[in-house]
């Protein structure tokens, strides 16, 4: 089927076939190798993407379903060198071990300071929960997370 | 050497420089295995076993050969040499190498659920599912072994022709039955671990390619580059004709110690001549990607009244699963750790690891020196309640100290700073917590250990590291690491430029290339900081040795006058007297004096373990002792816990960079808070019925609590700069810890892990207000 | 792994959607996608065709009188969050935020949670609890059925083939009505162990219940509503005596089984306790001493 979204801000037109997933249609066809594949079944949330701005998992989304949309990537948010904030926070705070998880716990805490869902240790904890860590025992990303809600 | 000194001494070590990998991993920047792809890639997908034992009638890959877009369906007989072989020591009383074999892909048997069966090629991996989903196996079901304890009985069905019992170990200090029988107080009981994945993040995978002169080259999500070798021999090819490359790993924990993809991307290569992708599923990851042994103990302890260990006597029992991989040296460690960090004077330890039809088993982090804290700790818990004892005053009373040796015979080279490890955790803990309701209990835990760092050493063990300016005064950075999140390659920058003086800004790191850097040996065993990080710091030490005499002839001081520093060579005693680097290395090849280092550590060695019951001998290097503490919050009626606070503090001899060693205890306590409460592959009669995250419970942000690490630093260790290994060790004391904690709040008496809210509940319900 | 290759096809109408559903056995609707996607990924259905129908616009809630009107494709996101809904339905509220994950919340739909009739699915239970009605759209035109005649099992409603939910009418509570749900996983955002959702009427004295709505899930194949605990409330006030007649009610009447992960002991232990906990937190609600 051709579907047209933008993704990070660059228009695309694509011919996928209906039972791509977004996941798959951004990695393989996009090139988007940001997007990582961690279980296909919506529980680790390494594969998080912004969908027209919310926060959503790229394995169970069908790809032919984000036609028309707005699509962003963990790769959309730093400028050159220049980090966003939540990136700079995560960095300096240890919270990046094998950074597999590391692009989808970036939206997934965008997403959650955004709508004011982190304005307690506990409730960045529960905002964390689709978003699995096998290296950092989470305490950093944690820090990093309320450091920028601080700031914000 | 005091803290203080040990602090003063150094300029970039132990300093928490952000790691130079981190920033472009947080953008997404950072190119995992999979993630690449090649004009014209193929794609490799496996056709795994169905059934845990069974004999394969036939297999028919007509129609998934005629699926469209199918290059090729790989079986057995397609393999050059199908068999991996494995060299295992100890085997039975006839303690040498026992050779061992898995098969590539299944040569008329099948003895796991998830056994590789058929390779798959095929231009997309609609194709390849496709075809995998085609191939017809007509499978004679076996009988199944599905208990370690009944696979070694006489009528047990076998899963190998050479019998069930894979290796054992027995030894025997002193005279242990005389001092059970004797002793004031003994206590005993049996304890069981699950199986455990390692759930890293990354599943399995790699890209391959063939490159010029006919090198296939495997880049690879690996713990191990050295499995070039492997793949070179299935192939039948010189080993120098295939050459791994490790990216930075998504995760290992030893599950990528193994191999895992690169067999089969060297197959389809080898077999296309075309570029192949090979990336598991998930599920294929979790049930058929080696598991941490479940181990089964049998504990016997006895004191004098005073509390002073008298006598143990440990049986161990370990689920190998269907072929042998690790499982002898994985046992090994168990035997040698099986005591604890406690001195006592009559020790028998018999241990056997067997094979059964569960997926197999093999390394994990931990490597069976961590199942066994469960019952060592277990012991000393019970032992203190009988005697009425404190818990950390009975294990005070009992710790080894420097000198001493594990009833193995192996040597402490080093402090054991248990007893300040204890207070600093006691010092923490504070008050207790209250109950936040009327059907809530708290409880406080606390757990030691000992779990060793580098590997085995009859395995002469070494690494080499290359370091060279280039003539701009950058340095170059060559080894064979594989990088696989912890720091390694961070670590081993800062190390350079410790010595080198120059910035770590200004070092690039080039690692985990089999056929461009000089081998460093497995990112496994805790070794690389410690083997790796001593290459480094040898490389890196002489090549200073040599750049000195020519900087010191450049300021015409003596040689021991120079100081190394970001802006070049300078004068100790008069700072403004500098070399930059870039003159330095001119006027080194003026002088034919090398700017570039090739160096070679090597680890002790040991004498191999014999078919005698008296052998005692050295089986590891060191070890990193630590002492956890937890306070727990349970709710009486349906069993959860809730981890409420945690410390966890080791001596890590030296802390490189402290942030990555916080980093590692954090991260390992919140994988044996995982292994404690919620982890577990679960199988009935062989079937492996975990195959997903949805199952397959590791912790989430919500069940961690701020896990505090307390790092302490002696300045003994035989890593760079005294430093000792961290990753492995802390991940074993959490599960006695919570036993311990869960005994405090409602006098259950835990066992078996996981400790589920079930099992808890029919504990509490079981014996409600009685105590042991 | 991957999903199978199928058909896809946009629904402009609900009636569209219907006349392709009615015509292909292998014909599944997807909404949000959040249950049916990674069972096709896992290989657990593989349909032939799908059929989209989140460009239909069948999503918001209306309060009508003392119904509330749920469009199918309203997202649990939008339940657990928009300030407006919490107020009008705290039950569903409270449900939506332990469902899954953040982002699972972000696509699942109320009406995709419905027709699934997972045996722990929280808005089935939250449906249950303030009965109403699901409204169908199939080949013979549009009909309503009871939510109880609706969930009739394990993975299995009362929609026939070809039928599409569009959306269900729920019962509200009267004002001053107290509600709780509470359910356990073993981890956080988990499928539950067991869970209750429970709506309390408090008489004018507010010390008794007037009306009560006990729904349990974790101790069959679909959620339970246990009449025998609601006549129990009425009249009453929640009472340590009165939850313990509760939990022998939930012992009786629970037909949970084992599997490989949990035994049905366990989860009717944790039903009892789910239960237990709900009304008490109910009452106070209602009474007001509590949020």
């Amino acid at each position: 089927m051709n579907i047209s979204l933008k993704v990070n801000g660059v228009a695309a037109e694509v011919d996928v076939p209906p039972h791509w997933t977004l996941l798959r249609m951004l990695r393989d066809m996009l090139l988007h190798h940001e997007v990582k594949h961690g279980c296909g079944e919506g529980v680790c949330g390494a594969c998080t993407v912004l969908l027209d701005g919310v926060a959503v998992n790229g394995c169970l989304v069908l790809a032919v379903q984000a036609d028309g949309a707005d699509v962003r990537t963990v790769a959309s948010l730093a400028e050159g060198d220049a980090l966003h904030p939540l990136q700079r926070e995560l960095v300096e705070r240890g919270a990046v071990q094998c950074g597999f998880c590391t692009a989808g716990v970036v939206l997934g805490a965008l997403e959650a300071t955004t709508i004011g869902a982190a304005g307690s240790r506990e409730e960045i904890r529960r905002s964390l929960a689709g978003n699995l860590c096998r290296c950092t025992g989470y305490a950093t990303i944690v820090d990093a997370v309320e450091a920028y809600q601080l700031t914000r | 050497m005091s803290i203080a000194d040990v602090k003063a001494k150094h300029r970039v070590v132990g300093e928490e420089i952000v790691r130079h990998d981190a920033v472009e991993k947080v953008c997404g920047r950072t190119s995992y295995s999979a993630d690449a792809a090649l004009p014209g890639m193929l794609h490799a997908m496996l056709r795994r076993s169905d059934v845990c034992h069974a004999r394969l009638r036939s297999i028919d890959v007509e129609r998934a050969k005629a699926i469209d877009g199918v290059v090729a369906v790989l079986l057995a007989d397609d393999v050059p040499n199908n068999r991996i072989w494995v060299d295992v020591p100890g085997q039975t009383l006839e303690v040498g190498a026992l050779k061992s074999f898995q098969n590539v892909l299944a040569d008329g048997i099948v003895r796991y659920h998830g056994e590789p069966v058929a390779l798959v090629i095929a231009r997309s991996e609609d194709a390849a599912l496709a075809a995998v989903d085609a191939i017809e196996i007509d499978y004679e079901r076996l009988p199944v072994v599905d208990d370690p304890g009944r696979a070694l009985d006489d009528d047990a069905p076998k899963v190998h022709e050479s019998g069930n019992l894979l290796t054992e170990w027995v030894l025997e200090e002193g005279d242990v039955d005389a001092a059970l029988r004797d002793a004031p107080v003994v206590v005993e009981d049996s304890y069981q671990t699950q199986f455990i994945d390692h759930a890293y993040l990354e599943p399995e995978s790699g890209l391959a390619w063939l490159d010029t002169d006919g090198v296939i080259v495997i880049r690879a999500s690996t713990q191990v580059i050295e499995h070039f070798r492997d793949v070179a021999h299935i192939l039948g090819v010189d080993e120098n004709r295939v050459r791994v490359i490790a990216p930075y790993v998504g995760g290992g924990f030893g599950g990528k110690e193994d191999m895992t993809v690169e067999p089969y991307l060297g197959l389809a290569v080898s077999r296309t001549g075309q570029p192949v992708r090979m990336v598991w599923s998930r599920q294929e990851s979790l049930q058929a990607r080696q598991n941490r042994h479940a181990v089964r103990m049998r504990y016997r302890t006895a004191a004098d009244e005073q509390g002073n260990l008298i006598a143990q006597d440990i049986e161990i029992l370990s689920d190998g699963g269907a072929y042998a991989f690790l499982s002898a040296l994985v046992l090994l460690y168990s035997t040698t750790c099986a005591p604890g960090p406690y001195r006592c004077p009559n020790v028998r330890i018999h241990s056997r690891v067997v094979y059964t039809n569960h997926t197999p088993c093999s390394a994990m982090r931990g490597f069976g020196g961590m199942q066994v804290a469960l019952g060592y700790e277990g012991q000393m818990d019970k032992l203190a309640r009988r005697l009425g004892m404190d818990p950390l005053e009975l294990r005070r009373r009992n710790f080894v100290e420097k000198g001493d040796t594990l009833a193995i015979g192996q040597p402490l080279p080093t402090h054991v700073a248990l007893p300040e490890l204890t207070e600093a955790v006691e010092s923490r803990m504070g008050p207790r917590p209250l109950p936040s309701g009327p059907d809530k209990l708290v409880g406080r835990g606390f757990s030691c250990n000992l779990q060793s760092y580098g590997r085995c050493v009859w395995l002469d063990d070494w690494s080499s590291a290359w370091i060279g300016f280039e003539l701009d005064g950058s340095l170059v950075i060559r080894i064979g690491v594989p990088d696989i999140g912890c720091g390694q390659a961070s670590s081993l920058v800062q190390i350079a430029s410790e010595v080198l003086g120059v910035a770590p800004g200004r070092i690039t790191i080039h690692i985990g290339d089999s056929a461009l850097n000089p081998l460093t040996g497995t990112t496994t065993a805790t070794r690389q900081l410690y083997m790796s990080g001593n290459a480094v710091l040898k490389a890196a030490t002489e090549l200073r040795d040599g750049l000195s005499e020519v900087a010191a002839a450049m300021l015409d001081v003596e040689a021991d006058r120079v100081v190394f520093s970001p802006d070049g060579v300078h004068d100790g005693d008069e700072p403004d007297r500098t070399v930059g680097f870039p003159a330095l290395i001119a006027e080194c090849a003026r002088r034919d004096v090398p700017w570039q280092r090739l160096s070679v550590f090597n680890g002790p060695k040991g004498a191999a373990w014999k078919a005698d019951e008296r052998w005692r001998g050295r089986v590891l290097p060191d070890f990193t002792y630590g002492c956890h503490a937890v306070d727990i919050e349970l709710d009486r009626e349906t069993g959860h816990v809730r981890v409420l606070r945690y410390v966890a503090a080791h001596d890590v001899g030296r802390a490189i960079n402290p942030a990555s060693v916080r980093g590692q205890i954090v991260g390992a306590v919140a994988m044996g808070l995982g292994q404690a409460l919620s982890e577990r592959v679960v199988f009935e009669e062989g079937q492996n019925l975990t195959g997903t995250f949805a199952q397959y419970l590791i912790p989430t942000a919500v069940e961690i609590p701020d896990v505090e690490a307390i790092v302490l630093e002696s300045g003994e260790g035989l890593g760079p700069f005294g430093a000792r290994g961290i990753g492995e060790p802390p991940v074993g004391p959490p599960i006695p810890a919570i036993a311990a904690a869960l005994h405090d709040a409602a006098g259950v008496t835990m066992t078996v892990t996981p400790f589920t809210s079930e099992r808890i509940a029919d504990a509490i319900e079981g014996r409600t207000g009685a105590a042991d | 792994m991957l999903p199978r290759p199928f058909d896809f096809v946009r629904a402009g109408s609900a009636g569209e959607a219907s006349a392709i559903l009615a015509e292909s056995d292998g014909a599944k609707v997807i909404a949000g996608g959040q249950s049916l996607v990674p069972m096709m990924s896992l290989g657990l259905v593989t349909p032939t065709c799908l059929v989209d129908i989140t460009g239909l616009e069948l999503d918001g809630v209306e309060v009508l009188g003392g119904l509330v009107r749920i469009g199918a494709l309203t997202r649990h996101r939008e339940l657990e969050r928009s300030a407006e809904l919490r107020s009008v339905l705290p039950l569903a509220a409270e449900a939506a935020a332990v469902i899954g994950n953040p982002r699972v919340r972000n696509r699942g739909t109320f009406g995709g949670s419905l027709s699934h009739a997972d045996p722990t699915a929280e808005l089935c239970a939250v449906a249950l609890a303030h009965g109403g009605r699901v409204s169908l759209e199939g080949p013979e035109g549009e009909r309503s059925v009871e939510i109880e005649d609706f969930l009739i099992g394990y993975f299995e409603t009362a929609a026939r083939q070809g039928e599409l939910l569009t959306g269900a009418e729920l019962a509200l509570p009267s004002p001053g009505s107290g509600t709780a749900f509470v359910e356990i996983a073993e981890r956080d955002g988990d499928f539950a162990t067991a869970g209750a959702a429970v709506i309390l009427t408090l008489d004018e004295g507010r010390e008794r219940c007037a009306a009560a709505r006990v729904v349990v899930i974790g101790i069959d194949g679909l959620p339970v509503r246990l009449a025998e605990v609601e006549e129990l409330c009425v009249g009453e006030a929640v009472t340590d005596s009165l939850l313990d007649a509760a939990a022998a009610i939930v012992e009786r009447v629970a037909m949970a089984e084992d599997d490989a992960f949990v035994s049905a002991r366990h989860r009717v232990r944790c039903a009892r306790a789910c239960t237990g906990r709900a009304l008490r937190i109910a009452f106070e609600r209602a009474r007001g001493e509590r949020q």
